[in-house]
């Protein structure tokens, strides 16, 4: 069930679904995404989503705890790395007054 | 207008707490996800349902021009009589019933051991008080430990019986290889070969028949040229005492190499609940099929398995054929199996094109891993940060105490043996993405970063008991790796009165 064809689409599809929420979100908040930064909150996700993965992977060969491990060393990476990219989403550049000709 | 708007906010809000939900809905999948591909049964390499998909690993960018074994002094023949561990401790014991009274004390002569054991004894004399220590201790010790607490391992031996009850029926050659090698049995009938099948090319004739061995059990296979100086010197099976062993028989020439792994879930419940045996017995039998059709295919060919016996000395081949390189342990580290691999061989006068060794990075991570070393319940592996100067028959590598490591095997419960260093290998892991994640990235990295890595990860998230738990109680408590699968349990399946040993 968990590692069929079908269910990877349909992880796919569900893929497809938060990264709308997301881009939702971020116009709600005024956030600028361009695509460096939502390659950057992609990252973010797919490290977030390894971990998990790994976890589940060292469980299922009844190494549960060292999985458990792995997963703190990724939720810690992407603690770090998701506050740096929030301040980069919520950052707005200051716009300058153009120069007066005279 | 207004009421437009409002519907529009609402589905935004929906959308985005859907959004959320799907996220840890995805979450939760991740984890189900990999504990399936943690379980998946084609992550049990050698085991799983097609072997030809078994030897998995791309080993053509880690292929060198060969020899991988250079010679750093003379080079010695091993022996059946000395360096072979079994042998030379029942010749000690045989000795030492005749002479009850003799001990450590008095001089090995007095034994009336023949001259290359004496001499054997007197070079290594920390073997001769460990071979001694074996018989004289350890073996009655364990006849009380097995009064005591056999129950609990019972299940074990009756899982490795089956697979060592049929090895045992796998023929072995009762004749000089001259006559053995060229003659095909069949119910009870022999007859010489028919002319040699004429392959159009040694490289068809090499391709043909490894996917022959994959198929008839092998998980891995390679070829490469027999080494007269990794012979026994002895005692070659169907040879009478005065058969000439100085030279190789011509007929030998080629040697397949093939592999089986053991278990992967009763290896990791080493040493009291894993056995050799079921390896043994599926590589042996891998061999002797293949035996039977390289010389139905015309082509004289031995077998030299763990069921049926050897004439020459397996790892070397191993690693010459591109299997694996040597690491600490002293056997072949392959990339698909790590140390899980029992290993045999088939010499043959088939033409075939040999395989290159590989190197993908096995010797720099041993000299810092360390963990079989520490494992190690008998402390027989070397702990040194190199092989430097360590060596042995004239080539060098890392030193092995074969005698205090069968002194635990004699020690230990279940099925005899140990395989701490097996299970303990950071190699020794399954084929699930996590695992091949580290094979591909770690051999490609030449800074060593990776590998630290990984064995930072592998010293501190994963449990290793001390070495001293695996020995008898008191000190010990019997302790395996890891728990044994499910049907391992005895007190799951016998109604049988079961002793858990504890440490006291």
């Amino acid at each position: 069930m968990f590692n069929g064809s079908l269910f990877w689409f349909a992880m796919g599809v569900l893929f497809v679904f938060v990264a709308w929420a997301f881009k939702t979100f971020a116009d709600d908040r005024g956030w600028r995404l361009n695509w460096w930064k939502g390659l950057l909150a992609l990252l973010w996700y797919a490290i977030l989503s390894l971990s998990l993965y790994a976890w589940g992977t060292l469980a299922g060969e009844g190494e549960a705890g060292a999985g458990f491990k792995l997963f703190l060393i990724g939720l810690f990476v992407c603690i770090v790395f998701g506050a740096g990219l929030v301040r980069l989403l919520i950052h707005r550049p200051k716009t300058q007054a153009e120069p007066s000709p005279q | 207008m207004g009421k437009e708007k409002n519907s529009s906010v609402s589905r935004r809000n929906f959308l985005k707490i859907a959004g959320l939900a799907g996220a840890g809905a995805q979450a939760g999948a991740f984890v189900a996800a990999g504990v399936a591909a943690g379980k998946d049964s084609e992550s049990y390499t050698g085991w799983e349902s097609f072997n030809p998909g078994t030897q998995f690993f791309n080993r053509k960018p880690f292929e060198f021009d060969g020899p991988a074994h250079a010679p750093v002094g003379e080079v010695r023949r091993p022996s059946h009589i000395t360096d072979y561990v079994f042998g030379r401790v029942r010749t000690f014991q045989m000795a030492y019933q005749v002479n009850p009274e003799w001990t450590l004390e008095d001089p090995i002569e007095d034994l009336g051991l023949i001259p290359e054991l004496v001499e054997f004894y007197k070079r290594f004399p920390e073997r001769l008080e460990w071979d001694f220590r074996t018989f004289n201790e350890t073996v009655p010790a364990n006849r009380e430990d097995q009064e005591k607490y056999g129950n609990f391992f019972k299940l074990a031996e009756i899982y490795s019986s089956g697979f060592t009850s049929h090895g045992m029926h796998l023929p072995s050659p009762e004749s000089p290889p001259e006559e053995s090698d060229f003659t095909v049995s069949m119910r009870g009938r022999s007859h010489q070969l028919d002319d040699p099948a004429p392959f159009k090319s040694p490289e068809l004739a090499t391709e043909f028949f490894k996917e022959l061995a994959h198929r008839y059990g092998a998980t891995l296979v390679g070829v490469t040229r027999t080494n007269p100086a990794w012979l026994y010197s002895e005692g070659w099976r169907g040879c009478p005492d005065d058969y000439d062993f100085s030279s190789m028989p011509e007929h030998w020439e080629f040697a397949i190499v093939i592999g089986v792994p053991m278990e992967w879930d009763v290896i990791l419940s080493s040493p009291q609940f894993s056995t050799s045996y079921d390896a043994y017995d599926r590589v042996s039998t891998a061999a002797v099929r293949l035996e039977g059709a390289l010389k139905f295919a015309g082509y004289a060919a031995r077998a030299h398995t763990p069921m049926t016996g050897y004439d020459l000395i397996v790892p070397p081949h191993a690693v010459e054929a591109g299997l694996g390189e040597v690491g600490r342990t002293g056997f072949c580290i392959t990339p698909e199996l790590g140390g899980n691999c029992r290993m045999a061989v088939v010499t043959t006068n088939l033409p075939m094109v040999p395989d290159r060794p590989i190197h993908f990075g096995v010797a720099e991570f041993c000299a810092k891993c360390k963990l079989c070393a520490e494992s190690c319940p008998s402390g027989a592996m070397s702990m040194a940060d190199s092989p430097d100067g360590m060596v042995i028959r004239g080539y060098e590598h890392w030193f092995i105490n074969n005698g205090a490591c069968y002194n635990y095997w004699r020690e230990s419960m279940g099925p005899m043996g140990c395989r701490m260093c097996v299970a303990t290998c950071p190699y020794s892991r399954k084929d699930n993405w996590i695992h091949d994640v580290a094979r591909e990235v770690d051999p490609r990295d030449p800074t060593g970063v990776v590998s630290s890595s990984l064995l930072w990860m592998q010293k501190n998230l994963f449990p290793y008991p001390e070495a001293e738990e695996y020995r008898r109680p008191p000190t010990g408590r019997f302790a395996s790796f890891r728990e044994p699968p499910f049907y391992l349990e005895a007190e799951r399946y016998l109604d049988l009165e079961i002793v858990k040993p504890r440490r006291e």
